[in-house]
């Protein structure tokens, strides 16, 4: 028995053409049959309507509207047609004061770029098997921004400044960093 | 306080939690991907045959904009535009050059991003040490060093890594 994406539709938001067209080719290959594509927040704002697909993946810098704005569209927008997607956003970034500018807008899950197959796969994972409550307070609306952590991982981090504590997502940093690692060695 | 008042005071935070509709489960049912599955996206991630060159120079010349920018601005600009016009161009080549073969480019450019993200105002000394980035992300670039560059990609990691902490020293 495997998941059946066949019945999903994702949204990908990504103004690079070459890795638009790489992150679209590892989702079909996951079996997600159909995939929306736009070149930035604004255009991702206007598919999204029309389309309301299932999961949003976006790239964080974008002009003239990047992944952050896109999400608080999606979020607090009346014409969203869903408020609760899930939303992943893929940057460079790893630093702390990132990480939590992204959970403030409200975005579900954040993958730290260069990925690997299997790091997209484990996002998408986590939003199928273990989706967060949504939290709506003065000020903010998006998923549960306090996650406990579940990593065997307890050795250094790569920087003093990357997030490590019960918060939002650490555990998913701390495997990109251990994978980034990983990779440096073998390459 | 007496602990009646304790009890009796007003709610100060209004906070609902919701629980959605897990839909994206109904729909795609339990069992996750293979492992035949993963290696095939990840073969599919390997083996693309993506020219990082075009997208590489663009960034750079980004990058170029933002010492231009730096080196004009006589403190006139605010030093937080002016770094995040260095870092966000940085941030491009650390992410694409992993996902296009080029991981010492990754491990430059996040050297870089920990520079940019801690100066406190983008000095002549600290934009001297941009350039030196600048030029050997272009020598990776041009040589075509895929992959991590062995001992002499870490040879220029270490220079690099020097310069911003003698940078550090000396501020």
């Amino acid at each position: 028995m495997a998941y059946k994406f066949e019945k999903v539709s994702v949204l990908l938001v990504e103004d690079n053409q070459p890795m638009l067209e790489l992150a679209k080719s590892l989702l079909l290959t996951f079996g997600i049959e159909t995939v929306h594509t736009a070149r930035n927040g604004e255009e991702g704002f206007q598919v999204y309507c029309k389309e309301n697909p299932d999961i949003v993946v976006a790239d964080w810098m974008m002009k003239p509207t990047d992944g952050i704005s896109l999400a608080r569209k999606i979020r607090n927008d009346s014409m969203s047609p869903n408020q609760f997607v899930p939303i992943i956003l893929m940057t460079g970034f790893s630093e702390r004061r990132r990480v939590v500018e992204a959970r403030d807008a409200g975005i579900t899950e954040f993958l730290v770029k260069p990925f690997n197959a299997r790091d997209l796969y484990r996002r998408i994972s986590q939003i199928i098997e273990h989706p967060r409550k949504f939290v709506r307070a003065e000020g903010f609306f998006g998923p549960d921004r306090r996650r406990k952590r579940m990593s065997d991982y307890d050795g250094q981090l790569k920087r003093e400044t990357d997030v490590r504590d019960d918060d939002f997502l650490v555990d998913m940093i701390e495997k990109d960093r251990r994978g980034a690692s990983n990779n440096s060695e073998t390459n | 306080m007496s602990e009646d008042t304790h009890y009796n005071q007003p709610k100060r935070r209004d906070v609902e939690f919701i629980n959605p509709p897990n839909t994206l489960k109904q729909k795609v049912g339990s069992g996750g991907l293979s492992d035949e599955i993963l290696e095939k996206a990840q073969d599919l991630l390997e083996n693309n045959t993506v020219d990082f060159q075009p997208l590489g120079e663009m960034y750079l010349n980004a990058l170029m904009s933002g010492v231009e920018l730096a080196k004009g601005s006589d403190g006139e600009q605010d030093a937080e535009y002016v770094i995040a016009s260095m870092l966000y161009p940085t941030m491009q080549l650390k992410a694409n050059g992993g996902m296009f073969h080029y991981p010492l480019i990754t491990q430059i450019s996040d050297k870089l991003i920990q520079f940019l993200e801690v100066i406190n105002e983008p000095d002549l000394e600290a934009i001297e040490i941009v350039i030196a980035f600048h030029a050997t992300i272009r020598a990776v670039i041009h040589g075509k060093i895929t992959g991590t560059g062995g001992a002499h990609g870490k040879e220029l990691l270490k220079a690099l890594n020097d310069a911003c902490v003698r940078y550090f020293e000396r501020k």
